[in-house]
C-alpha cells in the first residue's frame, strides 16, 4: 500500500482525467463544472507531491522514482497548469472553441509529464513523451476553424513522430547494448558502455529526440509556428511544462555522469546551447507578435538551460531545476496576461497593440511588466537567479566561455524583453479602447508573479531543497 | 550460407525494394500495396528472430487492420486515387551530403566499429506468448495500464479532431 501511497499524485491525476470524462458525458453543465474539478485535481495532486516528497524510493519494480526531485517536478508541472487552466476559463470562450476534452487533454498531458520526471525505465520514458505529445498535438489543433491552428497541430504532429521515431530508435541501440532498459542499470553500467560506440549512438539519437522536444536550435524549426498557431494558454503549456518535462529525462542521463567526470555529451550540449542562445535572442528582436517572440524567446531559455547539460555536475542540476521553475512561472504568467489583451479570431497580438497598455488597464500592465523583466533576467526576480545558478556551473566545469556568451546572449535579449514595457509605459495609446482582463486570469497571473518574486527574493531556500535532494 | 541465411536475404530484400517503392511511386494505391510487402517481410525477419508473437501482431495490426484501413480510406473518399502525391525532392545537394555522411559513420564507425555478440542457438520451437503475457501482467504491469491510458487519450484525441462542430 506505502507503494501506491507514495505515487499518490500520479494516481489522483489518472483517476481525474477517468471521471472528468464521465462527467463530461453525464452532465449537460460540464462545461462549468470540468475546469473547476480539473483545477482541484492539480492543485491537489501538487499539495500531494510536496506532502510526499521526503518519501525518495522507486516503485513497480523501479519503473518509477519518487520523491526528492521528482516530486519538485511534479509540483511544477501540476501548479502550472492549474494556473493555465484557471487562464482558459475565460479564454477559451474567447477563442470560440468550447469543448470538454479540452480539459480533459490538459490532464492527461500533465499524466504524461509526470511520468516523463518519475521514469526510472526507458519504456516509461517513451509512454510519458508519447502521453504529453499526443495531447498537445489535439491541443494544437482545438479550433479547426483556425487555419493557423490546423497548420501548428500538423506541423507539430508530423515533426513529433519523427522525433519520437529518433527516441524510439535510440531506445532499441541503448537496449542492444546495455541488454537492459532499467535506466538505473544503464547509470551503474555507465562507464564501460560509453566506450561502445553503438551505445554512444543510441544514446545521441535519444538527445537529439529530446533536444526537439525542449526546442533547441537545429531542432527549433516548429517552434514559432506552433506556438503562435495554437491557443496562447496551451502556448504556454507545452513552453513550459513540456520543456520541463523533457529537461527532466536529460537530468536523469546527466546524473549518470555527473559523479565521474565522463560527461560524454559535453560537446553536444555545448554546441546546442550556444546556437540555441544567439539564435533564439537575435531573431526574437525582429518579431512583431509577441506570440512569436515568446517562442524564440523559448528557444533561447532552452540555451540557457542546456549550459547547465554541458556542464553537468551537481550544481547544474540543481540550477537546471530551478530554472525551470523560475521559467514555467514566468512564461505561464506571460502567456496568461497575452491570452487576456489577445481579443478575437487571432487579433490584438502585435507589439502595436501594447502601446499605452498602462493608461488602458494598468493591472495587466503592471503583470505584464514583471513576466518580462523576469524573463529577460534582471534579479530581483526569479529568472536571475535561474541564469545565474547555471553560469555559475558552467564557470566550476572549465566552461566560461559558455557562461560569456551566455552573458552576452541575455544582454542581447534584454533589449526585446524592455521594448514591450517600453511601449506599455511611455507610448500614448493611439486609442483609447479599454482592455479588460478576465478574473481568473488576473488571478492566475497574479499567482504566476508571487511564485517568480518568492523564488526571487529566496533562492536559496529552493535550490538547498534541490541540492539536498541530490546527494 | 545455409538455408536461414538465405531466408533471411529474401525476406530483408523485400522489405527494402518494396519500401523504396512505397515512397517513390506517385499513385497512393500502389503505394498502400506496396506497403503491404513491407510489412509482410517484418514479419518475416521477426519470425526468423524466433519472435513469433511479434510477428502474427505485425501481420494481424498492419496488414489487417492498418492496412485495410487505408485501402477502405482510398475506396471511399472521392478523386484520391488521380491525387499526384508530390514525391519531389527538394534541397538535394544538402540532403545528399547529409545522407552520404550519416551513412558513412553509420557504416564505418558504428556498424564495422561494434564488436556483435552473436549467441548460436536454433530457433526457438517455443511460443514466446505465454512468457509475454507474464510479464505484462507481472514485472511490466504498469506500463500495459499506462498504455491503456494512452489508448484513451488516442480516441478522445481522435474524436475532437473528427468531431462535428457545435
Amino acid at each position: 500500500m506505502q507503494d501506491f501511497y507514495n505515487i499518490l499524485p500520479l494516481i489522483l491525476v489518472a483517476s481525474g482525467i477517468v471521471i472528468s470524462v464521465v462527467i463530461e458525458i453525464l452532465s449537460d453543465n460540464s462545461e462549468k463544472i470540468l475546469p473547476w474539478f480539473s483545477a482541484l485535481v492539480l492543485l491537489s495532486a501538487s499539495v500531494y507531491s510536496i506532502m510526499l516528497m521526503n518519501n525518495t524510493g522507486t516503485i513497480f519494480n523501479g519503473m518509477l522514482a519518487t520523491g526528492g526531485n521528482v516530486y519538485i517536478f511534479h509540483f511544477i508541472f501540476t501548479i502550472g497548469a492549474m494556473l493555465i487552466i484557471l487562464g482558459s476559463i475565460d479564454y477559451i470562450k474567447k477563442y470560440g472553441s468550447y469543448f470538454g476534452e479540452y480539459y480533459i487533454l490538459i490532464l492527461n498531458a500533465v499524466l504524461g509529464m509526470m511520468i516523463m520526471a518519475s521514469a526510472r525505465d526507458l519504456f516509461m520514458v517513451f509512454i510519458g513523451l508519447e502521453l504529453m505529445s499526443i495531447c498537445f498535438y489535439v491541443l494544437a489543433g482545438i479550433n479547426r476553424k483556425k487555419l493557423n491552428a490546423n497548420e501548428a497541430s500538423l506541423k507539430y504532429v508530423l515533426l513529433g513522430a519523427f522525433a519520437s521515431g529518433f527516441v524510439v530508435y535510440g531506445i532499441a541501440l541503448i537496449y542492444g547494448t546495455a541488454q537492459t532498459t532499467s535506466i538505473d542499470k544503464i547509470i551503474a553500467g555507465f562507464v564501460p558502455l560509453s566506450h561502445n560506440i553503438l551505445f554512444i549512438t543510441g544514446l545521441f539519437l535519444f538527445l537529439v529526440g529530446f533536444s526537439f522536444k525542449i526546442a533547441a536550435f537545429p531542432f527549433h524549426q516548429w517552434v514559432p509556428d506552433v506556438y503562435q498557431g495554437s491557443a496562447t494558454t496551451i502556448s504556454g503549456l507545452m513552453s513550459t511544462g513540456g520543456k520541463a518535462a523533457a529537461f527532466s529525462v536529460l537530468i536523469i542521463l546527466l546524473s549518470a555522469v555527473a559523479p565521474s567526470n565522463a560527461n560524454v555529451f559535453r560537446p553536444y550540449f555545448a554546441v546546442i546551447a550556444t546556437l540555441s542562445m544567439i539564435y533564439g535572442s537575435i531573431v526574437a528582436i525582429s518579431q512583431n507578435n509577441l506570440k512569436r517572440m515568446l517562442a524564440y524567446s523559448s528557444i533561447a531559455h532552452a540555451g540557457y538551460m542546456s549550459i547547465g547539460l554541458a556542464s553537468g555536475n551537481y550544481e547544474s542540476i540543481a540550477g537546471i531545476i530551478f530554472y525551470l521553475a523560475a521559467y514555467t512561472f514566468m512564461n505561464i504568467g506571460a502567456f496568461i496576461v497575452i491570452s487576456m489583451i489577445e481579443g478575437e479570431n487571432d487579433s490584438k497580438l502585435q507589439l502595436s497593440d501594447y502601446v499605452g497598455l498602462n493608461a488602458k488597464n494598468p493591472k495587466l500592465a503592471a503583470l505584464m511588466a514583471l513576466f518580462m523583466f523576469a524573463l529577460s533576467g534582471l534579479p530581483p526576480f526569479a529568472g536571475f537567479f535561474g541564469k545565474y545558478y547555471v553560469f555559475i556551473s558552467a564557470i566550476e566545469a572549465n566552461l566560461t566561455w559558455l557562461a560569456i556568451v551566455g552573458v552576452i546572449s541575455s544582454v542581447i535579449s534584454v533589449y526585446f524583453y524592455l521594448r514591450v514595457i517600453v511601449l506599455m509605459y511611455f507610448k500614448e495609446p493611439e486609442t483609447s479602447v479599454a482592455v479588460h482582463n478576465s478574473n481568473y486570469g488576473v488571478l492566475a497571473a497574479v499567482i504566476s508573479a508571487l511564485f517568480v518574486i518568492v523564488f526571487g527574493l529566496f533562492p536559496g531556500t529552493l535550490l538547498d531543497l534541490i541540492t539536498s535532494f541530490l546527494k | 550460407m545455409n538455408i536461414y541465411d538465405i531466408v533471411f536475404y529474401l525476406f530483408a530484400a523485400i522489405t527494402l525494394v518494396s519500401a523504396f517503392f512505397v515512397v517513390t511511386t506517385r499513385n497512393i494505391v500502389y503505394s498502400a500495396f506496396n506497403l503491404l510487402f513491407t510489412f509482410f517481410g517484418v514479419a518475416g525477419l521477426y519470425v526468423l528472430l524466433g519472435a513469433d508473437f511479434v510477428a502474427v501482431v505485425q501481420i494481424m495490426v498492419y496488414v489487417g487492420g492498418i492496412l485495410i484501413l487505408i485501402l477502405f480510406g482510398v475506396m471511399l473518399t472521392n478523386k484520391i486515387t488521380n491525387v499526384q502525391i508530390k514525391t519531389g525532392t527538394l534541397q538535394v545537394i544538402p540532403a545528399v551530403i547529409g545522407v552520404l555522411l550519416l551513412a558513412g559513420v553509420l557504416i564505418f564507425k558504428v556498424f564495422l566499429g561494434t564488436e556483435w555478440k552473436s549467441v548460436k542457438t536454433d530457433i526457438p520451437v517455443k511460443t514466446t506468448a505465454f512468457a509475454l503475457g507474464k510479464l505484462l501482467i507481472t514485472d511490466y504491469v504498469l506500463i500495459f495500464e499506462l498504455l491503456g491510458i494512452l489508448l484513451l487519450v488516442v480516441l478522445i484525441g481522435a474524436a475532437t479532431i473528427a468531431r462535428r462542430e457545435k
